[in-house]
C-alpha cells in the first residue's frame, strides 16, 4: 500500500462513447515504438466481449484465499486486432484504363477482431428490452495489483507517493506473467522492445499539475481526478463520503482505485404491443452487480435519493458534484506534494506548467489564474 | 578395519562419479578468436551428457504453459568447453523439434534460448549458489542468449528522433521508406545480456560492459538440434575458478511450449576442468549420489517433509506451501538437500512475490533485511535418516525425453 493513492472516477450516466479519451491517450503515449496495438485507455460497449476479446474470461486476479490465479496471454491479432493499413499504394498507382482495378477503399488485412468491434450491439430484443452503456476502462492503478504480483522480477513497482503503478522498464524481460496476473488485461506485451507496457496515469502531467489526458479531454465531463485521502477532492467525497463510485470487478481481489458510478437511469421496457412498461429499467441490476459488486444497490439508492433531494430543496452536493460544473473542481492535483517529494529524494522538482486544478491537500498556495 | 571401510567409500565414490558424469573437461586450443557455432574447432570438443530438468520449485501464473508442462520431460544437452588460457567457451547442443525465433509484432509467442550460469566463487564446493539462480552472498553471473529476429532498446539509447510513428513524420514515398529502413538498422540483432544475481528476483543486468562475453546460438534443421556457445574469460569481476575449476551450470528454453523465465529446463551443477585444474571436492560435490536406503528415506521424507513439500510421490501438501521437490534430484547437489534439511537458513532463495501467495510465507524478513526460513532446521534426524532422506530426494526427477 502506497502513502498516498490518486484515484479516478467516471461516472458511466454521461458517457457517450465518443472515443475522445482513446485519442487523446493514443496520441499522448500509444501510436508508436511497439505499442500501436495498444489502448492504454479504451472505451467498450457492456454487455460486450470488450477489449481484449473476453477480458473478464482470461483469469487472472486473486481467489478469496488470496492465491494469484493463473491467466491466459490474448493474441494480437486475434483478441486486441492490429492496427491495419488501407490500399493506399495501390489505389494511388492503378492505371484505371488497363488494370479495370475494383473500385474501393479496403483494409490490406482482414481483421477479425479490434478495439471497439462490438460497439453498441449489447444485449436484449430490440426494441422491447434491449441495452447497453459504455464503460471507459483504464490501467485501475490497484492497491493490491495482479501484475505486480505476478512479476517474478519484481519489475513492477507501486509509487509510494501516489500509488501510481509503472512497470521499470529497466528490469522487465518480457516474460509476461503480469498479463497473465491482471485480471483487467491492462498491461501489455510491446513486442518491439520486448517488455511491457502499461498506462502510467500521465503521471508526468499529474506531477506538472495537468490531469490525464484521458480525463482532461473528456466532452462528457465524466472523470474526476484527485487524492483519495484529499476530504476536499470530489474523488474523495464520490468514493468515501457518499459511497457512490465503486470498484470494477473488485471480485477479483486487486483493489482497483479507478472508480464508476453505476448507470442508474435507464428507460423502461416495452411489452409485446410495444406500451411501456412503467418502473421497469433495460439494465438488469444483475448485470451491475456482476460488475460493481453487491455494494450497487445502495450507491443507486443513494444517488436516486439525492436526485429527489435536488429536485424537491434545489439543494444536494453529489447532484452538484455529479453535474460537473468545473473542471478546476474535478480535479484536485497537488504540485506542491510533489514538490516536496522530489526535495526529499534529493531531485530537481519540475516546474508547474498550468495553474487550474492546483488545490490539494498539501498545496497551500492557491493560484486560480484565468487562462484565455 | 576403518581403513577398509574408507577404502571402500573411496571405491564406491569412484563408480557413482563415472554414473552421473557431470565433469567437463576443457581442451586447449591455441586461440578462441572468432570462435562460434560450426567452427572447426567445435570437433575437438570432448563432450559430455548433461541431463536438464524442467523448473517446478515455483508454479508460476500462465494458464496455457502450466497446462503444457503438467508431464514436463527431462531433456539430454551436451555439453563441452575450450580454453586458450585466457577464455573459456562453454558449448552446448541440446534437442528442440522446432526452431522457434521471436519475430514480428506478436504478443504470445516465445524465443528458444539458453543460458549458462557461473557460480562467482566455487572455492566451497559445499556450498554452492542455489542452483539456477543464486542465493544470498552466494551469488551467480548468469549470461543468457535467446532466438530473436531483432529488439529494440527501449529508450532508443536516446535517439528520440526515430521513435515516432512514420505516420507522424513529414516524409513521403522514398524518402519514407528511408527512414523506416534507418528505424530498422536500430534494431539489435543479438539478443544476449549477463546477468549477476542473488536469488530469484534479484536477477540484474550488467550494463556497464563489466563482462566481456559474445554468444552464438544455430539451429540445425535436420537433426533437430540447436547450438550454442558462450565465450568469456575464465576469470571476470563477478565469477573465477577454484583450484583450476569453474562451477556452472546450463539452461535451456523451448519457445513452443511457452517456457521463458522460470519456465525452462535446468542442469545441476557442472564442474569445469581447466587444463592441469584439480579441484577434487568441487568434482565430488557435482558428482556425489548418496548411497542410502532410498525406500526408508521415502518413508521418513513422508513423516518428515511431506506435509509442506510435494515430489512425484506425495501431493498432498497445499500449492504454494514450500518449494516443490519433483525434480530436485536433478537439480539440486546432494551436499545441497543435505544444508537444506539439516539448516534451512542457509539458503534461503527468496520465492515467490510474497504478494502473489500471502498466505504462504517461506521465509520472514527482518528489519534488516535478514530473512529467517519458515520451515524448522531437522538437525535431530541422525546421519542415517538424513542419508536415506536425500538418497530418495535425488530419486525426484522427471522421465528423460528420448
Amino acid at each position: 500500500m502506497s502513502k498516498r493513492q490518486l484515484a479516478m472516477v467516471m461516472d458511466l450516466n454521461k458517457c457517450i462513447g465518443c472515443q475522445t479519451c482513446t485519442v487523446a491517450c493514443k496520441t499522448q503515449w500509444t501510436n508508436r515504438n511497439g505499442r500501436e496495438y495498444m489502448y492504454w485507455n479504451n472505451v467498450e460497449t457492456y454487455p460486450g466481449d470488450g477489449y481484449p476479446k473476453k477480458w473478464m474470461e482470461l483469469g487472472g486476479g486473486f481467489d478469496a484465499a488470496g492465491d494469484l490465479q493463473p491467466g491466459i496471454i490474448p493474441n494480437i491479432e486475434a483478441d486486441y486486432g492490429v492496427p491495419w493499413d488501407y490500399n493506399y499504394d495501390s489505389l494511388a498507382e492503378q492505371n484505371l484504363i488497363d488494370d479495370k482495378p475494383e473500385a474501393g477503399w479496403r483494409p490490406e488485412t482482414s481483421p477479425t477482431w479490434g478495439p471497439n468491434w462490438d460497439e453498441d450491439e449489447g444485449a436484449g430484443d430490440f426494441p422491447n428490452d434491449n441495452y447497453f452503456f459504455y464503460l471507459p476502462r483504464i490501467c485501475n492503478h490497484c492497491s493490491n495489483p495482479g501484475c505486480l504480483s505476478a512479476c517474478p522480477r519484481d519489475a513492477i513497482f507501486k509509487r509510494e507517493e501516489d500509488g501510481v503503478v509503472l512497470v521499470d522498464l529497466d528490469r522487465c524481460q518480457g516474460y509476461r506473467y503480469c498479463i497473465a496476473g491482471c485480471p483487467y488485461k491492462k498491461i501489455y506485451f510491446n513486442p518491439k522492445i520486448s517488455k511491457s507496457e502499461k498506462c502510467i496515469l500521465c503521471f508526468p502531467r499529474i506531477e506538472q499539475g495537468l490531469p490525464p489526458a484521458c480525463a482532461q479531454s473528456c466532452v462528457g465531463r465524466i472523470r474526476f481526478v484527485g487524492f483519495l485521502d484529499d476530504e476536499e477532492s470530489q474523488v474523495h467525497k464520490l468514493v468515501h463520503k457518499y459511497k457512490v463510485a465503486l470498484p470494477l470487478r473488485p471480485d477479483y481481489g486487486t483493489q482497483p482505485n479507478v472508480y464508476y458510478i453505476p448507470p442508474v437511469d435507464t428507460p423502461p421496457k416495452f411489452d409485446a404491443e410495444g406500451r411501456i412498461i412503467e418502473g421497469s429499467n433495460r439494465i438488469p441490476t444483475e448485470e451491475l452487480e456482476k460488475l460493481f459488486g453487491p455494494a450497487v444497490h445502495e450507491a443507486i439508492k443513494t444517488i436516486k435519493a439525492e436526485r429527489e433531494k435536488r429536485a424537491k430543496t434545489g439543494k444536494s452536493e453529489l447532484m452538484d458534484i455529479l453535474i460537473a460544473y468545473q473542471h478546476k473542481d474535478m480535479f484536485r492535483l497537488d504540485h506542491n506534494y510533489y514538490v516536496e517529494v522530489a526535495k526529499k529524494k534529493g531531485m530537481k522538482p519540475l516546474p508547474l506548467v498550468d495553474e487550474r486544478y492546483v488545490a490539494g491537500k498539501y498545496t497551500k498556495n492557491l493560484h486560480f489564474k484565468v487562462h484565455a | 578395519m576403518k581403513r577398509v571401510v574408507t577404502i571402500a567409500a573411496a571405491l564406491s565414490l569412484a563408480a557413482s562419479m563415472s554414473l552421473a558424469g557431470t565433469v567437463v573437461e576443457a581442451v586447449k586450443v591455441h586461440s578462441l578468436k572468432g570462435f562460434k557455432c560450426g567452427t572447426k574447432l567445435v570437433k575437438k570438443i570432448k563432450w559430455q551428457k548433461v541431463e536438464v530438468y524442467p523448473q517446478t520449485t515455483l508454479k508460476l501464473n500462465d494458464k496455457k504453459a502450466l497446462e503444457l508442462h503438467k508431464n514436463a520431460k527431462a531433456k539430454v544437452v551436451q555439453v563441452g568447453a575450450l580454453t586458450d588460457g585466457k577464455n573459456v567457451a562453454i558449448v552446448m547442443r541440446w534437442p528442440d523439434k522446432t526452431k522457434d525465433v521471436f519475430k514480428g509484432y506478436k504478443s504470445d509467442i516465445y524465443a528458444d534460448g539458453f543460458a549458462v550460469q557461473f557460480a562467482a566463487n566455487p572455492a566451497d564446493a559445499k556450498k554452492l549458489p542455489y542452483i539456477g539462480m543464486g542465493s544470498d552472498g552466494r551469488p551467480v553471473e548468469i549470461i543468457i542468449r535467446k532466438a530473436y529476429d531483432v529488439v529494440y532498446e527501449p529508450n532508443g539509447n536516446g535517439d528520440v528522433e526515430h521513435q515516432v510513428n512514420p505516420h507522424n513524420t513529414n516524409y513521403f514515398g522514398k524518402d519514407l521508406n528511408k527512414f523506416e529502413k534507418e528505424v530498422q538498422q536500430r534494431g539489435l540483432r543479438t539478443y544476449q545480456r549477463a546477468f549477476v544475481s542473488e536469488g530469484f528476483r534479484s536477477m540484474t543486468e550488467i550494463k556497464d560492459n563489466s563482462v566481456r562475453y559474445r554468444t552464438d546460438m544455430h539451429y540445425v534443421g535436420k537433426k533437430g538440434m540447436w547450438g550454442g556457445t558462450v565465450v568469456k574469460p575464465v576469470k571476470d569481476m563477478y565469477e573465477k575458478p577454484a583450484k583450476g575449476e569453474l562451477a556452472i551450470a546450463v539452461a535451456v528454453w523451448d519457445g513452443k511450449e511457452l517456457e521463458r523465465d522460470g519456465l525452462k529446463r535446468l542442469s545441476s551443477w557442472i564442474a569445469v576442468r581447466l587444463p592441469g585444474g584439480k579441484n577434487k571436492a568441487l568434482e565430488k560435490v557435482v558428482t556425489e549420489k548418496v548411497k542410502g536406503d532410498v525406500a526408508n528415506g521415502k518413508k521418513q521424507f513422508e513423516t518428515n517433509c511431506a506435509s509442506c513439500h510435494r515430489t512425484r510421490d506425495f501431493n498432498t501438501a497445499p500449492l504454494y506451501m514450500a518449494p516443490g521437490l519433483e525434480n530436485i534430484g536433478g537439480q539440486a547437489t546432494a551436499a545441497y538437500i543435505r544444508e537444506s534439511i539439516l539448516d534451512p537458513n542457509a539458503v534461503i532463495v527468496p520465492g515467490y512475490n510474497r504478494n502473489a501467495h500471502p498466505n504462504f510465507a517461506w521465509y520472514t524478513v527482518d528489519e534488516k533485511g535478514k530473512r529467517t526460513s519458515t520451515m524448522p532446521p531437522f538437525n535431530y534426524l541422525d546421519k542415517k535418516t538424513v542419508d536415506d532422506i536425500v538418497a530418495y530426494l535425488q530419486t525426484q526427477k522427471a522421465e528423460v525425453e528420448k
